[in-house]
């Protein structure tokens, strides 16, 4: 039964994943055959990936283009993985917070909107001037950048617990710490894990965006060099579909954690099946 | 009833106004370059971003504009297209939910990498420049906007109380009529759960979005331009043009959600 | 039913698809068309030379004609200044496209008169190595030197600050980076190659190509005169007197305060020749750092030389090169103390200078202006 199900869901992904295949193809065929340069409009899939896997050496130093994207994935990735810790522990106590005192929600709230919408561009020397090196202000940056869902999704998550279950508790006597712990922390966690699955992509997205603020030697440093022309395009596309792969993979990541850790969604997940 | 309500808008617009006279205050004393350790060349006092703002407001409106049709045109498209793939992910759970994967898909491919790409593929859209470059922003705001409200709205459709469900089903209610009369009003306050994301959200996308664009305006634009030719002052007040923007969106936004979920509540 | 599913999950799947690509399907006949028109017309231009003859327009009338289709291309960001002067001195509006870093505009004929630097783009749209588009001498160019609108690009600097607490060190480093450009012009090739083992880019042919035209740069003026590789950094008074009256007239500030510390700068505002010779005193600082304008290429390659030969050990210094190219911009890294050194155009510290900034250019690297707008002579015939 269990294998029939999983065999059928490889069966969906597979199907989505060729069809979009069959589609970028036809888009590309199109291009190839209308475009000067096509690299730089759509490229066919099979030349990304055969570009990955050139052994010609694209830098001074050596690396093709796969080792080229593999150290520069290190580090970005290293900065979004801190980042996205950071961000992730600051909002859910900014969450927790904001639900305590309705007071901190009220100024909070707005506050909170406000740093999203400032650009990175008038933050970062900001940053900057405060941490003193770049690879901490890029740091901050993405965890400034991906708290936010994860803040609004768990105070979400604990406003949606009723007024009913609320009272309940109260009739047995519970205190504020097991009102969160027995009851509310539990409730919230499907919402706090949807922010997570919102933030993950956003924090791997947010480092190689701050990556681009100085050079060095991220992936989102490669990806404008390549832009610019100073490398080949190829760097460009692999980095796309590499940085799209390991979004998706993170969104999955935040499933599986998910899973693991919530008893309620496994019970319910054994009684779908 | 009416007090409560009064209190509640006092409270809810009060308290942040004060705490912001207190940032205001600290900033314009240059506490807050104390702080922060910067100089008034980075961070600009805000006596200075209003002036320049006041000065040339005028000037300000054609970009404010262009901005703001970018901005609103991504996010209404992409709350459409996030909520219809949400819908199909609830309707055909099998195959929607691959739907959805490739919607997030989407998300992970950053916006400096989407913006340029977008622009090589609207560049035989129209000769006119403006026409091309406004399409290549407003898609790029599009897909930035379409993964939260395609989540959302998934989870809205599905995660609908189950007695409901089993009081609907005893009732012989057919799946179309309970798609309607129940999933749908259900996952209303998750749509604005997923606009309370998207809103901010659209704004930072057509600014970045003009970053990359042929055209030269917009907020953005003009934020970059300045900040790289290092006028931190005006580059700030185009920032609070942008954030002042974000704000008046965010509050339609609530009091349509105050409007809409209170007429559902009263239901 | 089952089937009727899979339908509506693939038409779902093509509405995405079709709603990111329709863009480049639908419209991309017509531009087929158009490109084997224009490559017609390339032919018949090449076989009938590249003399008057042809009928190829004056560089005014070509102005002119991309200016009324609003086809004039250039980066913005502070590299707009030169072409507007262009445009202004032709009484055309201001306007321009904005191009991206590469040449695509100019190869689909979105833009026909793009901006391009000698040394780089200018290589990329006519050179068929790795990541060139092949045109040739079907291109053709407007240099702002011969239009007398060049402003003084690649220097170096720091801050006043810096400068007045550190003499030493300044002087250290401006000689060694200067022994560097002077090594670095008499032997392109080697450091064209220096540079390649240092940065990472596209291709070793680019960066010889890059290196050669930069060389020109160097051991030119902007009157066509040679001037001696051993003299590189210093700065020539016209020059930057042009530079400066330029900047004023097209540098528009919305900020006031700006505008008018603009219009008060001379040039003792925002240069010194002071740090131009080292007579070998102890420095104060050894440890440094220098952020170029753009991403690692021969435009820097006097600054590798200088490191890689150990003329910068040699004064006892410790040198650092940041790539640029981001969006912490080099005056701003330099202003905030992040870098001690940076490269960047005189138009770009003249604008950070108005801006509040204290910065000081203590040496000119280019002796004229590497932009030029290119075209395609197809374009252009009569």
């Amino acid at each position: 039964m269990i294998k029939r199900i999983t065999s059928s869901k490889g069966i969906v992904t597979a199907v989505w994943v060729l069809g979009l295949v069959v589609i970028w193809e036809i888009c590309a065929f199109i291009v190839g055959a209308t475009q000067r340069t096509p690299v730089n409009v759509l490229p066919h899939l099979y030349q990304i990936i055969g570009s990955f896997f050139d052994t010609k050496s694209i830098t001074g130093s050596g690396d093709t283009i796969a080792t080229l994207v593999f150290s520069s994935a290190a580090e970005t990735l290293s900065r979004a993985l801190i980042g996205f810790i950071i961000g992730m522990v600051l909002g859910y106590i900014l969450a927790l917070l904001m639900h305590l005192s309705h007071i901190v929600e009220k100024i909070a709230f707005p506050y909170l909107m406000i740093i999203q919408m400032i650009p990175i561009l008038g933050m970062a020397p900001i940053v900057l001037s405060i941490t003193g090196d770049i690879s901490s202000a890029r740091i901050i940056i993405a965890a400034i950048l991906t708290f936010y869902p994860v803040s609004t999704n768990t105070l979400a998550g604990f406003k949606s617990v009723g007024r009913e279950r609320h009272e309940l508790m109260r009739s047995y006597g519970a205190s504020k710490f097991q009102l969160y712990t027995k009851m509310l922390i539990p409730s919230a966690m499907s919402y706090f894990f949807t922010g997570l699955k919102i933030s993950a992509p956003m924090a791997i997205t947010a480092s190689i965006l701050v990556d681009t603020l100085q050079g060095g030697n991220g992936l989102g440093c490669m990806l404008s060099q390549s832009l610019k022309g100073s490398m080949t395009r190829f760097v460009f596309w692999d980095i796309v579909i590499f940085s799209a792969v390991i979004g998706v993979l993170s969104y999955y990541l935040m499933g599986v954690i998910e899973r693991a850790i919530t008893p309620s969604k496994r019970k319910a997940k054994k009684k779908a099946q | 009833m009416k007090g409560k309500v009064i209190k509640n808008i006092i409270t809810t617009v009060g308290l942040p106004v004060l705490f912001g006279a207190l940032i205001f205050t600290l900033w314009q004393t240059k506490v807050l370059h104390t702080l922060f350790k910067t100089d008034e060349i980075i961070l600009p006092l805000p006596t200075r971003i209003g002036s320049i703002i006041g000065d040339n407001f005028t000037n300000m409106l054609p970009q404010i504009a262009s901005t703001m049709i970018v901005a609103l045109g991504g996010l209404i498209l992409g709350s459409i297209f996030g909520y219809l793939i949400g819908v199909a992910g609830a309707v055909f759970k099998k195959w929607g939910m691959g739907g959805l994967t490739i919607v997030s898909a989407f998300n992970a491919i950053p916006l400096v990498a989407l913006a340029p790409v977008i622009n090589n593929w609207t560049r035989d859209l129209s000769s006119v420049v403006d026409i091309r470059s406004t399409v290549a922003k407003i898609i790029t705001v599009t897909i930035f906007c379409t993964a939260s409200m395609s989540v959302n709205a998934y989870r809205g459709l599905t995660e609908v109380k189950p007695f409901l469900e089993d009081l609907f089903a005893s009732y012989g209610v057919g799946k179309f009529k309970m798609f309607f009369k129940l999933r749908l009003p259900n996952s209303l306050p998750y749509v604005f759960t997923a606009l309370r994301v998207s809103v901010p959200a659209c704004i930072i996308g057509a600014v970045v979005s003009e970053y990359f664009a042929e055209q030269v305006i917009g907020v953005g634009r003009q934020i970059r331009e300045n900040i790289i030719k290092g006028q931190f002052p005006t580059a700030w007040a185009y920032i609070t043009v942008a954030c002042v923007m974000g704000i008046l969106m965010y509050v339609i936004l609530l009091i349509v959600e105050a409007i809409v979920l209170k007429n559902r509540r009263a239901r | 039913m089952k089937s009727k599913r899979v339908l509506a999950a693939l038409l779902a799947a093509s509405c995405l698809a079709t709603s990111f690509t329709a863009c480049s399907g639908d419209a991309s006949s017509s531009s087929a068309a158009e490109s084997s028109a224009a490559s017609a017309d390339a032919s018949s231009s090449a076989a009938e030379g590249s003399s008057e003859s042809t009928g190829l327009m004056s560089d005014e009338e070509i102005i002119k004609k991309a200016s009324s289709e609003n086809k004039v291309g250039n980066w913005g960001l502070g590299n707009e200044y030169e072409i507007q002067a262009l445009l202004s001195k032709y009484g055309l509006p201001t306007d321009y496209i904005t191009m991206d870093f590469t040449m695509d505009q100019i190869d689909k004929d979105t833009i026909t008169l793009a901006s391009a630097m000698t040394f780089n783009e200018l290589g990329l749209i006519k050179n068929n190595y790795d990541g060139g588009y092949n045109y040739g001498d079907e291109i053709g160019v407007i240099d702002m030197n011969d239009q007398g609108v060049a402003m003084l690009e690649d220097n170096l600097f720091c801050t006043k600050e810096f400068a007045k607490n550190n003499p030493n060190t300044v002087k250290a480093f401006v000689a060694a980076s200067m022994k560097g450009w002077t090594y670095a012009c008499e032997h392109p090739d080697e450091a064209a190659e220096i540079v390649f083992k240092y940065g990472s880019s596209v291709s070793a042919d680019h960066q010889k190509y890059m290196a050669s035209e930069v060389a020109k740069l160097v051991t030119t003026d902007t009157k066509g005169k040679a001037v001696s590789a051993s003299d590189v950094g210093k700065m020539d008074e016209d020059a930057m007197q042009q530079t400066l009256d330029l900047a004023k007239q097209y540098i528009k500030l919305d900020d006031a305060t700006a505008a008018d510390k603009l219009a008060k700068l001379t040039l003792d505002d925002i240069r010194s020749s002071d740090y131009l010779t080292y007579d070998g005193g102890a420095v104060e600082k050894s440890d440094l750092k220098v952020q170029l304008k753009w991403l690692p290429q021969a435009q820097f390659m006097g600054y590798y030389v200088a490191l890689d030969k150990g003329y910068y050990k040699d004064n006892g210094l410790n040198v650092e090169i940041v790539s640029g190219g981001g969006d912490v911009s080099e005056t701003v890294a330099v202003s905030n103390g992040t870098v001690d050194f940076g490269v960047t155009w005189v138009s770009n510290l003249i604008n950070a200078n108005a801006g509040g900034m204290e910065l000081l250019e203590v040496a000119q690297v280019y002796q004229r202006s590497g932009l030029v707008l290119c075209y395609k002579k197809s374009q252009f015939t009569k």
